[in-house]
């Protein structure tokens, strides 16, 4: 081959090389993978037998290998450089040639005992915006020629390619760092905020010591019963927290009225039915992250027949998460022990509720709910969440006979 | 006893091992795999037959390389066949072709009595 075609032909090889470079560095490959690659590249072009890049490691302030071939494990093989080696190489910005000892090979320091025993002879420092984020290293050709200024041309062009995907991959892995960090505060925040509310809920049954666990069964109940009607993640977690706050408003409501086992009087019946106003007014002051929850609360003794407080509102008007609360809610009074009276059976009431349907209780409503106890009767659902709850056993054929005659919606 | 598969074939002490139409970096590593494998196995004389390879990239030119260092570490011998005129160019331009026997066809490589000397087509 003349010396002209040889050229020609390096040339084009090289261009080749670059071009494969370019792709390989932008292509959504592993990160460890592009740099292992992008090493084979260089080596290859230099017909080098060895060859490393190491990338800077902040955290131990020391630059690490992060792809090699064939030199064993040199995972070991950390090197230190100084502030100014590392500015030195910074500001020189161009492949080194170690054998030549040209500067700034003297501020390499211990440094080059390190690279010596790697047997390196060209170091091409990864610089981006005065950054030294890395270098690679290689040692002589496998002909036994010379570096050229040709290939110290060529060597430079491949660092800058490399460069760049080096610092891409590191501003990527400062986000993820970023994300993470961010992420971890914000489900420290979720938890803080789900504990206050959690004991809101708790300070709010303790007035009562019959609703001990009655704000988290209707939060509970709400939440099943909107899944069950198709509500989404979101719609489900705001109804949940709903059910957790819904008598906040007895806060303001004397204790001994709440626990007064004889009827009240017309001024006790008045104080503790203004609690969903008053719930209201508490919960319409906060920005949740879900909609309606105010409203939910205000309105959860709404009746569909427009007989219920404190708006009267008939069916279409009372919102939605409202008329679910209203039947989980008369649902779990119905079934625990009350100041007032014991707890009813499940058979009794499903009777009032039955007896209600259409009136109190919203028919869109109550036959989903009776889907639910339904499948978690006949454990079709993983973790049944009213079943366990009530205070009886129920099978299958004697639900069946407790729901006969319910009215179809 | 000769032995012929898809990828290669073996002859007494040594292997013909037929390298694909592109050598990078899968193809590479395949290759390199398949001749530790035959070091392993205790055959000293590997030739890759290069008569289906269009094109070697810079990454198995690294890798074939390091192949010949793993060789010859192992006090073997490794030649090359049917090179191509772009991929004996390639081999030439990084200086492969003064360090290691090529041969026309994989039958003069299986043949040829061991040199010392490194001879080029």
């Amino acid at each position: 081959m003349l010396q002209t075609d040889l050229s020609l032909e390096k040339l084009l090889f090289n261009l080749n090389t670059l071009a494969e470079l370019g792709e390989e560095i932008t292509s959504p490959k592993d990160f460890t993978r592009v740099v292992k690659s992008a090493l084979y590249m260089v080596m290859g072009s230099f017909s080098a037998t060895k060859g490393v890049i190491f990338q800077f490691d902040s955290d131990r302030g020391v630059f690490a290998p992060i792809a090699s071939k064939g030199l064993g494990d040199v995972g070991a093989a950390h090197v230190k450089l100084s502030k100014e080696t590392a500015s030195a190489l910074t500001k020189h910005n161009k492949p080194i040639d170690l054998k030549k000892g040209e500067h700034p090979v003297e501020t390499l320091g211990e440094a080059a005992g390190v690279l010596e025993k790697l047997e390196a002879r060209m170091i091409a420092c990864l610089v981006v915006k005065d950054e030294l984020l890395g270098f690679i290293a290689i040692n002589g050709k496998f002909s036994g020629e010379d570096f050229s200024v040709y290939d110290c041309q060529l060597l430079s062009v491949m660092a800058q390619h490399i460069s760049f995907s080096l610092h891409s991959h590191m501003l990527l892995m400062r986000l993820m760092h970023k994300y993470n960090e961010n992420k971890g505060l914000y489900e420290n925040l979720r938890r803080i905020y789900y504990d206050t509310i959690h004991a809101f809920a708790a300070s709010i049954d303790a007035k009562d010591s019959y609703t001990r666990g009655h704000s988290h069964r209707v939060s509970a109940y709400s939440a099943v019963l909107s899944r069950e009607m198709g509500w989404s993640h979101e719609e489900v977690e705001g109804i949940r927290i709903a059910g957790l706050l819904h008598d906040i408003g007895k806060i303001a409501v004397d204790k001994t009225i709440i626990n007064k086992a004889s009827p009240l009087t017309s001024y006790e019946c008045r104080e503790l039915n203004s609690h969903p106003v008053v719930g209201y007014e508490i919960l319409s002051k906060i920005k949740f992250p879900w909609k309606g929850i105010p409203m939910m609360t205000r309105n959860h003794h709404e009746k569909v027949d427009g007989s219920g407080y404190p708006d009267r509102l008939k069916k279409t008007d009372i919102p939605i998460g409202a008329r679910i609360m209203a039947l989980v809610d008369a649902f779990d009074a119905m079934t625990t022990d009350r100041p007032y009276r014991p707890r009813l059976s499940f058979r009794e009431a499903m009777d009032e509720v039955k007896a209600n349907f259409g009136k109190q209780f919203d028919p869109d409503v109550v036959q989903p709910f009776l889907t639910v106890i339904r499948k978690e009767v006949r454990r079709e659902v993983d973790n049944p969440t009213i079943v366990p709850l009530l205070q009886e056993q129920l099978d299958s054929v004697s639900l069946n006979r407790m729901l006969e005659g319910f009215p179809v919606a | 006893m000769v032995k012929k598969y898809r990828n290669f074939k073996e002859i007494g002490d040594a292997v013909v091992i037929y390298s694909d139409n592109y050598i990078n970096d899968i193809e590479g590593e395949k290759l390199e795999d398949l001749c530790a494998s035959y070091l392993d196995r205790g055959f000293t004389r590997i030739v890759i037959d290069f008569s289906e390879t269009d094109l070697v990239n810079s990454i198995g030119v690294s890798i074939l390389i390091g192949i010949i260092e793993k060789v010859r570490d192992s006090k073997g011998r490794i030649s090359f066949s049917g090179l191509k005129r772009v991929n004996h160019d390639i081999f030439s331009i990084v200086g492969l072709t003064k360090h290691i026997q090529i041969f026309d066809t994989e039958e003069d490589a299986v043949n040829a009595r061991a040199r010392q000397g490194m001879v080029t087509t």
